[in-house]
């Protein structure tokens, strides 16, 4: 589903953020990123989502070369991919409801199904009760629970989530796991960066560490990993 | 088809909210593109309906011809004959020098230089008029007259409506400039509030752009609002148009009616209408394509 081979990406004026990146992930995989400040975790996910583009190597969305598609479908590429920004990207000039419906828009749904759709996501994510209610009067887990329920509504096959519990605390960083867990369970391909390990569950997960834009492991967690790790039980 | 109007009639409902929501601005918008068109349209009308009115003024066109001081009466019959029987001449005068100066004695017996003059200075001359009102078929009727035997001069009657007829061409011609240089001052304008418009509109289109919305998709209501504007400051140009040729008509009635003609200008000239909407649509919506296009790139998504 996705394939990197030796990926490299160098953004201008500055050093290698990725070196000879090789992995692949498959369909309906939960994958975790991890990596320091810095690693190139969002680098790797931007990659993914053609958002930018290798300057070395070759990466493969559903066998598709991200370099080579034509600018024009470059936008189709991308609705595949539900997007959960590390800055959330919600917009503060209109209500959650309106947030959600974004998507939908671009992809072209109007009317009362994209009502119907948005407010499921909202409710997914248990944020229904604050549709009309603006971004910026959320608090912070909610933010990022808005930010997912924008990801989700499209119905993208693939969810890619940039430190979606950044801030949070280890109960809300639980909430925003388990909505992922759900996802997960239907179907849908996870991938998750993480500065650290905290917010992996306890069962086997898959988890691609980052060091200096090097792709370090590419292995299964065990579950005494774990515990070591953080002091949250999950 | 469907999907593809769905889109259309949304990004112009998003227009209308956001134009309601900017209401002041979106007014004085249209407000100064209204009258960066106005004032070129309006000269416009006035050289047109000079234009008309001169031609109308060519349609009793006369050629004077004045013959030689020396000419002989039996050449003075000839020419006569000549015009009676000339297929471009409707009807010809003859004014004998004796005439002539018996009626310049009579309307100038104040005038004591003319009444000095003891010997008659004045030709026989023939007023024609011709059935012909092309300026080119006349020309050369005149040209033909001037060959004739015994013509000293033959001279157009109405040679000062051709020198106007000549400078409103000119006038045309520097209306078009004009309004060529206020075209290219109403892209900057439409392009400059678009582009503010894409300014605080800048986070939506960030956003869009990385979750897979197409450069078509995000500059729709861009150009929409450019489209509108065009269409609203044309709407205002007409309106105010109308409004000064109705008063400038009050004052061309009194002129025209001391020369007892019905010359009015027109006010509702529907092809000039309608090229005025769309010149004006055309602007907003390439002012907008090209503020739009330009943040696009600016914002290095892609
Ligand atoms: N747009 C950019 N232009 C230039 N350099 C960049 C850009 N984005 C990232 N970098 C550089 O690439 C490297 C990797 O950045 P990246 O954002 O991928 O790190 P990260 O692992 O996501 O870090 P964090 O945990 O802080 O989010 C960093 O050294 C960063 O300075
Ligand atoms: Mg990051």
């Amino acid at each position: 589903m996705i394939q990197f081979d030796h990926v490299t990406k160098r953004y201008p004026g500055s050093n290698e953020a990725l070196k000879n990146v090789s992995l692949n992930i498959e369909a309906g995989e939960f994958v975790f990123v991890t990596g320091h400040s810095g690693a190139g975790k969002s680098t790797l996910l931007k990659l993914i989502a053609a958002i930018e583009r290798p300057t070395g190597g070759t990466v493969l969305i559903a066998n598709q070369n991200i370099s080579k598609l034509k600018s024009n479908a470059i936008p189709y590429m991308r609705r595949r991919f539900g997007l959960i920004f590390q800055d959330h990207k919600l917009l503060y000039d209109r209500n959650c409801f309106e947030n959600v419906m974004l998507p939908l828009r671009i992809n072209g749904i109007f009317g009362t199904e994209a009502a119907k759709r948005s407010r499921a996501a909202l409710d997914k994510v248990g944020l229904l009760h604050k549709e009309k209610a603006m971004p910026i009067t959320l608090s912070g887990g909610e933010q990022q629970r808005l930010a997912i329920a924008r990801a989700v509504v499209g119905r993208p096959s693939i969810l890619i989530a940039d430190e979606p519990t950044g801030n949070l605390d280890a109960v809300y960083a639980a909430d925003i796991m388990s909505i992922f867990q759900a996802f997960h369970q239907v179907g849908v391909t996870v991938i998750v960066a993480t500065h650290d390990a905290t917010g992996i569950s306890a069962t086997q997960r898959r988890v691609l560490h980052i060091n200096q834009g090097e792709l370090h492991s590419n292995e299964v967690i065990q579950a005494a990993d774990h515990t070591q790790n953080s002091g949250y039980p999950i | 088809m469907n999907h593809w109007l769905n889109h259309h009639a949304q990004a112009f409902k998003l227009v209308l909210t956001r134009m309601r929501q900017n209401t002041l601005s979106s007014l004085l918008i249209s407000l100064v593109i209204g009258v960066a068109m106005c004032i070129p349209a309006l000269f416009y009308v006035g050289v047109d309906n000079l234009s008309t009115l001169t031609h109308h003024m060519q349609n009793d066109n006369e050629i004077s011809l004045f013959l030689k001081l020396d000419v002989s009466s039996e050449n003075i019959e000839q020419i006569e004959q000549l015009l009676s029987k000339h297929p471009n001449i409707q009807k010809h005068r003859l004014v004998t020098k004796e005439e002539a100066w018996q009626q310049l004695q009579a309307k100038s017996d104040t005038n004591p230089a003319i009444q000095e003059l003891s010997k008659n200075p004045l030709p026989d001359a023939f007023f024609i008029q011709a059935n012909k009102v092309e300026p080119e078929a006349l020309d050369s009727l005149r040209l033909e007259m001037q060959a004739i035997e015994g013509v000293d001069q033959a001279v157009f009657n109405a040679d000062w409506t051709k020198r106007l007829a000549v400078l409103l061409a000119l006038g045309e011609k520097i209306i078009y400039f004009v309004a060529a240089l206020l075209a290219i001052a109403l892209l900057v304008i439409i392009g400059n509030t678009v582009r503010m418009q894409i300014l605080t509109q800048k986070d939506e289109i960030e956003v869009s752009k990385l979750i897979g919305a197409t450069n078509s998709f995000i500059r729709m209501p861009f150009l929409y609002a450019g489209v509108l504007y065009g269409a609203f400051g044309a709407l205002f140009a007409i309106v105010m148009m109308a409004s000064i040729i109705m008063i400038f008509n009050h004052s061309v009635a009194q002129l025209s009616d001391l020369y007892s003609s019905d010359f009015r200008l027109t006010i509702f000239d529907s092809k000039l209408f309608l090229s005025m909407t769309g010149i004006a649509i055309f602007i907003g919506w390439l002012g907008s394509y090209i503020a739009v296009n330009r943040a696009i790139s600016a914002m290095k998504i892609d």
